[in-house]
């Protein structure tokens, strides 16, 4: 190859770097921000990993515990928001597939006003937790408990204000090379979050409620 | 360098949406109610009830997985299920690790009451410590 006898990278004669490669911005920012998501996947798994530990009775420390804690009601009607939040963003990605800007626009905003359910029935809970006195700092279990519980709201929060941002930029910008990339990793974040949900549901709530 | 389209949103990975997002919602209520459903009717022993929902949960991670995040083996997605498969393990050992540590701890150092596990098989013979 000439680029390597020479000493310098010619970008358009290497093949390395052919446009039609599958080199391209979207596929390329779409599995960086995928990686990032699985990083991000292994802080959850930290803090399940915590919750297996100290969430046998003895860590409660006599405080609460169990099924006064977890109420498997509630969380399933999170589950039916969260879950119902994610599909209007589906939606919305399916309005992305042909254009179509107002319906994406209907659809990330859906999602917004869903995820706003989900947040009032799980801050609601929260405070409900804290007035009946299970603070996260009344024991091992309930620090453990409650991490998961704000960690997981906190990307809901980040999710809302990501929606609110892409509301924006989708109408003054269209549906761009930049917009459209953006919108792909909100999905790839929002769609983790509901997998998320399921070992969230499992093993904080029900399992929480079996013991 | 940049990969200029007219049409941003006719990229592949932008075609991958389509009415598999209401198959998942659908899958995803139905098993998280059976979960649901299994618990509250008590249904198993509770060895039995966490090893039903942990399946269950299996189940509607993987349908999620496929349905909602495209994990599929076709050109533009081989590289991201291939991260996540190399994620599982980690994801597992873990989580199975670190209880499996304290739950050792846990018996040895008698903290756990004795109505929440059995003692260890063997009689740990005695060390001079």
């Amino acid at each position: 190859m000439s680029a390597t006898t020479s000493g310098t990278l010619d970008a358009k004669s290497s093949s390395m770097w052919s446009s039609d490669h599958g080199h391209d911005v979207i596929s390329t920012k779409t599995l960086g921000f995928w990686l990032y998501m699985l990083s991000d996947a292994m802080m959850f798994t930290a803090l399940f990993a915590a919750y297996a530990v100290l969430g046998h009775a003895f860590n409660a420390a006599g405080g609460p515990w169990g099924r006064a804690v977890a109420h498997d009601g509630v969380a399933f009607r999170e589950t039916f928001w969260l879950f119902a939040s994610v599909l209007a963003y589906g939606l919305a990605m399916m309005a992305l597939k042909k254009g179509n800007r107002g319906g994406v626009l209907l659809g990330i905003a859906a999602s917004l006003v869903i995820a706003l359910g989900f947040l009032a029935v799980d801050s609601h809970e929260v405070l409900a937790l804290f007035r009946m006195g299970a603070l996260p700092e009344r024991s091992g279990f309930l620090s453990a408990f409650f991490t998961l519980v704000f960690y997981h709201g906190l990307h809901v929060v980040v999710g809302i204000a990501w929606m609110l941002v892409m509301l924006v930029q989708v109408a003054s910008a269209g549906l761009t090379e930049k917009v459209v990339y953006r919108l792909l990793n909100l999905r790839l974040f929002w769609h983790f979050q509901a997998v998320m949900w399921v070992f969230m549901f499992t093993f904080l709530y029900l399992r929480g409620a079996i013991v | 360098m940049t990969h200029t389209t007219d049409n941003a949103w006719e990229h592949p990975e932008v075609q991958l949406a389509g009415n598999g997002y209401v198959v998942a919602f659908v899958v995803g209520l139905v098993l998280m109610g059976l979960s649901l459903w299994i618990v509250r009717g008590h249904m198993f022993a509770p060895t039995g009830t966490a090893a039903a929902i942990s399946a269950l949960a299996a189940v509607a991670a993987l349908v999620q997985c496929v349905l909602l995040l495209h994990m599929t083996v076709s050109r533009t997605q081989v590289w991201q299920t291939v991260a996540l498969v190399l994620f599982i393990p980690l994801f597992a050992l873990t989580i199975g690790l670190t209880s499996w540590m304290f739950h050792g701890l846990y018996r040895r150092t008698m903290l756990m009451p004795a109505t929440h596990v059995a003692a260890p098989a063997t009689a740990t013979p005695a060390r001079a410590d």
